[in-house]
C-alpha cells in the first residue's frame, strides 16, 4: 500500500465536504481580489491585496518595486508549493523519480518563477520568466513584448515555444514541462497532492477536455494573430484596433485571469488539481499533441492487473488508467503529465512510464499500441 | 437461452461479457448478495484503509450492467435444485435457468481454534467482512492477525495504519514459507517490524480467551504465552463459498471446491464453475482452485465459451503471482519450491536444484533464481518491480543462469530513475 495515501477519502478537505467547499471559496476570493483589485460590486472599493502588500514591504524595508500584490502572491505561491513539495514526498518520496520531479518542479518556481524575475526587478530592468513561453504566456509573442526585450531573451522564447518544446515532448513526453517545469502543474502536484484523486474520469469529462483545451488552442492562435495584425495595420484601421483591443481584453479576461487562475486553483478542493491542465492550458495541447505523435507511453505489463483503481483514482488528469492495464495495452494519452502517479500507487507495479521502446529479445521491439479506449 | 451467473465478482463478470459478446439475444442473470455493481475484491483493503473509495474499485461504470442487458438479482442462494434447473433463494424463490455458472468464491477459512466463535473475530474476505472489522478496528485497540499468509499482512497493514496496535502471529518459523525462503522472510519481516509491527513467528494460536461479556481479551499461544488483544483477525486462507451445494448434483472435492473437467463443466448438467470455486487441474497435475485475480478472470472466460458450446479446454499457465508486503515489492515466477511444507517441516530440495541469491546492499531488496540441471525455471524478486513476460519465456526457452543474469536488467520494472539490477559482490549460488 502507498502509505500516507491512508485516509483521503475520510479528510475533510479530501472528500468535498463543507471544509472543501470553504477552502474553494477562500482560494475563489484571494484570486478575484488579485485579477480584478478593487471589485465595488462586492462594496470593496479599494485593492486590497495592493494594500498589503505595500504594508508588508514599508514594514520590510523593501524597494518599491517589490512593494506589489503580484511580488506578494507570488511569495505566498511559491511558499506554498514548497510546503506542499514537503508534503508530496512524505507521501511519495520513496522513489528517486517522485524525488528528483519534486525537487525540479520546486527548485524552477524559487529560481526562475520568483527570484530571478525579482532580482531583474531590483536591478532595473523589465521581469522576465525564463520557464514560461508562448502559447502558455501569450504575451511573449505580441509584437510589443518582443520589442521591448533583448534579442537573447526574445530568440529563447521563439526557440523555446517553436522548437525545443515540441522536440523535447516528442522524444520525453510533455512531462518534461507540465511535471517537471511548469509552475502551474508544480502548484498542482505540491499544494494540490491533497485533490488529485477529485478529478473526474467519466468519458464525458474526457469528451468535455478534448473541445475544451483545444479550442483554448486555436483562440491563443487566432488572439496572437489578431494582436500583430494590429501592431501592423491597426494604426490605418482604427475599427481593427479597437476589435483586437477586445480581442486580446477578452482572452486576458477569460483565459488569462479566469481560467487559469480563479477556476484553474479555485477549484482544486472540488475537481481536483489540474483543471486548468486538463480543460484549459494551450501549452499542454499543443505539447500533448506532440506527446501523442512521440515516443512517450506507459507500458503495461501483461496480466497482473488486479483492477484495483488505485491509478485511475489518483490520475489527476481523469485518465482512466486501469482500462487501459486491464486490457494488456500500453497508450499514448494527449494529457497525460507524466506525473508517474500511477505506477507509483500501483499494488502490483503493472505501470511504467517510457520514453522508447524497450527491446527485451534481440530484434523485437515491443508493439507500441496507442488506442482509444 | 437463459444464462445464470451465480456471483457478480471478476469469473463472473467476465463470463457475462464473453456470454454478451457471442450471444446478443441470450438472456443473461447476475446473482449476488454481496453488492450490486462489480468491484475488485483484492482492492477491499484499499476501500478499508480509505484510499480508495468502494465506488472507485468498480472497473466498469454503471452503465454496463444496462448496455449489456445484464439483469441482477440480489439475494442468498440457499440450495441448487440441479434436476429442476432452478436456483432456490433462502427466502424461498426460485430462478430457473438453461445454463448455469457457479462463480461464488472463497469466504474465509473458519478460524478453529477454541473460544472462536463469537464477537471480535473477523475475517477479511468479503465486504460484509471489512464492514464488521471497520466498526471494531478503533485507533489504538490492540489487534491480533492470526496467519501469516498474504492476506494476513495486508490485514496487519491496514491496521496498523489506521492507528492499532498490531501483533502478525505466525504459525511458521517464519513469515509465508510458501512463497518466501528464510533470507526473504528475514528481510520482510525487518520491514515490518521497522513499521511497528509485531511479528510472533513460530507462535501456534491455542486459544481466542475471552473476558467479560464475552469480549476477547488476549490470545493465547501453545507453550503458555498470551498476546493482549481486543480484537482478532483469522488470515489462515479461504474455502470455497459452496456450503449450499452440499447435497446437490454438483459433485465437491473434500476442499468443497466444484470438481470440473477440463471445460469447467461441473459434474451436474448445464452447470459450470469457475474462479476460486472451481478445481482445476495444476501444471504439477494436483488438483486445487487457483485464488488468484487473472486466472479467475482466464476461468470465466473459458467457462464462457464452454457454455456456448465450444471445445475449449483450461489450461494453466506456468505460475507467476506479485504483491506487496506493506511497501515491499514482491514478484514470482515459474518455480520456486517451498522449502517448508504445508505442515511445517522442512521440504528437502529437488535433485540438482541450486539456488542464486543476492540481498542488495544497503536496500531491502533480494533476488532469487532457482536453478535446475543448469536451466532457470524460476524467480523470488523482492523489493523491486520486475515484468514477468520475460522471466517467462526465459524459463520457457530453458535459458541457463548467466544468460539470465546477462539479461536481467532488462526485465526490471521499477520507475524510471531507480537504481538498476546489477550483480553484486555477494551473490551466491547454493
Amino acid at each position: 500500500m502507498q502509505s500516507g495515501l491512508m485516509n483521503t477519502y475520510e479528510h475533510p478537505v479530501s472528500n468535498r465536504s463543507w471544509v472543501a467547499w470553504a477552502l474553494s471559496a477562500l482560494l475563489f476570493g484571494a484570486y478575484v481580489l488579485l485579477y480584478f483589485g478593487p471589485v465595488p460590486a462586492l462594496g470593496l472599493r479599494f485593492d486590497l491585496l495592493q494594500r498589503a502588500a505595500e504594508a508588508l514591504g514599508a514594514a520590510l524595508s523593501l524597494p518599491a518595486v517589490l512593494r506589489s500584490k503580484w511580488i506578494l502572491y507570488g511569495t505566498v505561491y511559491t511558499l506554498a508549493m514548497i510546503a506542499g513539495g514537503a508534503f508530496f514526498l512524505r507521501r511519495h518520496g520513496n522513489t528517486p523519480y517522485q524525488r528528483l520531479r519534486t525537487a525540479s518542479v520546486v527548485g524552477v518556481q524559487v529560481v526562475f518563477a520568483f527570484l530571478l524575475p525579482i532580482v531583474l526587478q531590483v536591478f532595473g530592468h523589465q521581469e522576465y520568466y525564463f520557464t514560461y513561453f508562448w502559447p502558455l504566456k501569450i504575451e511573449y509573442f505580441y509584437p510589443s513584448v518582443i520589442l521591448a526585450h533583448p534579442f537573447l531573451i526574445v530568440f529563447w522564447s521563439f526557440l523555446g515555444s517553436l522548437v525545443a518544446f515540441p522536440l523535447l515532448a516528442y522524444f520525453l513526453g510533455k512531462r518534461f514541462y507540465c511535471s517537471w517545469v511548469c509552475g502551474c502543474g508544480g502548484l498542482a502536484n505540491t499544494f494540490g497532492e491533497p485533490f488529485r484523486h477529485l478529478s473526474s474520469k467519466s468519458t464525458r469529462a474526457w469528451s468535455i477536455e478534448k473541445v475544451s483545451i483545444h479550442g483554448v488552442l486555436a483562440a491563443a492562435v487566432v488572439t496572437t494573430a489578431v494582436v500583430s495584425l494590429n501592431w501592423a495595420v491597426g494604426k490605418q484601421h482604427p475599427a481593427f484596433a479597437g476589435f483586437a483591443f477586445r480581442v486580446q481584453e477578452g482572452y486576458g479576461f477569460a483565459i488569462g485571469a479566469m481560467f487559469s487562475g480563479v477556476l484553474g486553483v479555485g477549484l482544486y478542493p472540488l475537481m481536483g488539481t489540474r483543471v486548468w491542465c486538463r480543460f484549459g492550458c494551450p501549452m499542454a495541447a499543443l505539447l500533448g499533441l506532440a506527446q501523442k505523435l512521440g515516443r512517450f507511453r506507459i507500458r503495461v505489463k501483461k496480466d497482473m492487473c488486479i483492477a484495483c483503481g488505485n491509478c485511475s483514482t489518483y490520475c489527476e488528469m481523469g485518465i482512466d488508467v486501469r482500462a487501459y492495464a486491464m486490457a494488456n495495452q500500453s497508450f499514448t494519452r494527449a494529457s497525460c503529465v507524466g506525473c508517474g502517479l500511477c505506477a507509483h500507487v500501483c499494488p502490483r507495479g503493472v505501470l511504467r512510464l517510457e520514453n522508447r521502446p524497450v527491446r527485451w529479445k534481440a530484434g523485437q521491439p515491443i508493439r507500441v499500441d496507442a488506442v482509444d479506449l | 437461452m437463459h444464462y445464470a451467473i451465480l456471483g457478480n465478482g471478476v469469473a463472473g463478470m467476465e463470463a457475462a461479457l464473453a456470454l454478451r459478446a457471442r450471444d446478443a439475444s441470450g438472456r443473461i442473470t447476475l446473482v449476488s448478495d454481496e453488492h450490486d455493481h462489480f468491484f475488485s475484491r483484492p482492492a477491499l483493503m484499499y476501500v478499508f484503509a480509505g484510499q480508495t473509495s468502494l465506488r472507485d474499485t468498480e472497473p466498469y461504470d454503471r452503465g454496463l450492467y444496462d448496455r449489456m442487458r445484464f439483469e441482477r438479482r440480489k439475494g442468498r442462494v440457499g440450495s441448487l435444485d440441479a434436476a429442476g434447473r432452478a436456483l432456490v433463494f433462502e427466502d424461498g424463490s426460485r430462478l430457473a435457468y438453461d445454463k448455469l455458472l457457479l462463480a461464488v468464491g472463497s469466504k474465509g477459512r473458519p478460524a478453529p481454534w477454541p473460544g472462536s466463535a463469537g464477537p471480535g473475530l473477523h475475517c477479511f474476505v468479503t465486504l460484509r467482512d471489512l464492514e464488521g472489522l471497520d466498526r471494531e478496528a478503533n485507533r489504538g485497540s490492540r489487534a491480533a492477525v492470526l496467519g501469516g499468509g498474504l492476506i494476513g499482512v495486508e490485514v496487519a497493514e491496514v491496521l496498523h495504519d489506521r492507528g492499532l496496535r498490531v501483533s502478525f502471529v505466525i504459525r511458521e518459523s517464519w513469515y509465508f514459507p510458501a512463497a518466501l525462503d528464510r533470507n526473504e522472510s528475514a528481510l520482510v519481516a525487518e520491514h515490518l517490524r521497522a513499521r511497528g509491527v509485531d511479528v510472533r513467528l513460530g507462535a501456534t494460536v491455542d486459544e481466542v480467551v475471552r473476558g467479560d461479556g464475552g469480549r476477547i481479551r488476549a490470545i493465547r499461544l501453545a507453550g503458555g504465552g498470551e498476546i493482549e488483544a481486543d480484537l482478532a483477525v483469522s488470515t489462515i486462507g479461504v474455502v470455497p463459498n459452496t456450503a449450499f451445494l452440499a447435497g446437490s448434483a454438483v459433485q465437491l472435492a473434500a476442499s468443497g471446491a466444484v470438481e470440473t473437467d477440463d471445460a469447467l463443466r461441473s459434474t451436474a448438467p448445464g452447470v459450470w464453475a469457475a474462479g476460486d470455486c472451481a478445481n482445476v487441474t495444476w501444471f504439477d497435475a494436483s488438483r486445487r482452485p487457483e485464488q488468484l485475480w487473472y486466472t479467475a478472470r482466464d476461468q470465466g472466460r473459458v467457462a464462457a465459451r464452454s457454455m456456448l458450446g465450444d471445445d475449449v479446454a483450461y489450461r494453466r499457465g506456468t505460475w507467476y503471482n506479485s504483491a506487496k508486503f506493506f511497501d515491499l515489492e514482491w514478484t514470482t515466477a515459474g518455480r520456486v519450491p517451498a522449502a517448508v511444507g504445508p505442515d511445517g517441516n522442512p521440504v528437502p530440495a529437488p535433485e540438482g536444484e541450486r539456488i542464486w541469491y543476492q540481498r542488495v546492499p544497503g536496500r531491502l531488496e533480494s533476488q532469487r533464481i532457482v536453478v535446475e540441471r543448469d536451466r532457470v525455471v524460476g524467480f523470488n524478486m523482492l523489493g523491486s518491480r520486475w515484468n514477468q513476460e520475460p522471466l517467462l519465456d526465459w524459463i520457457h526457452e530453458r535459458r541457463p543462469l548467466d544468460f539470465v543474469l546477462a539479461h536481467l536488467g532488462e526485465a526490471q520494472f521499477d520507475e524510471e530513475l531507480s537504481p538498476r539490477f546489477r550483480v553484486h559482490a555477494g551473490a551466491e549460488v547454493a
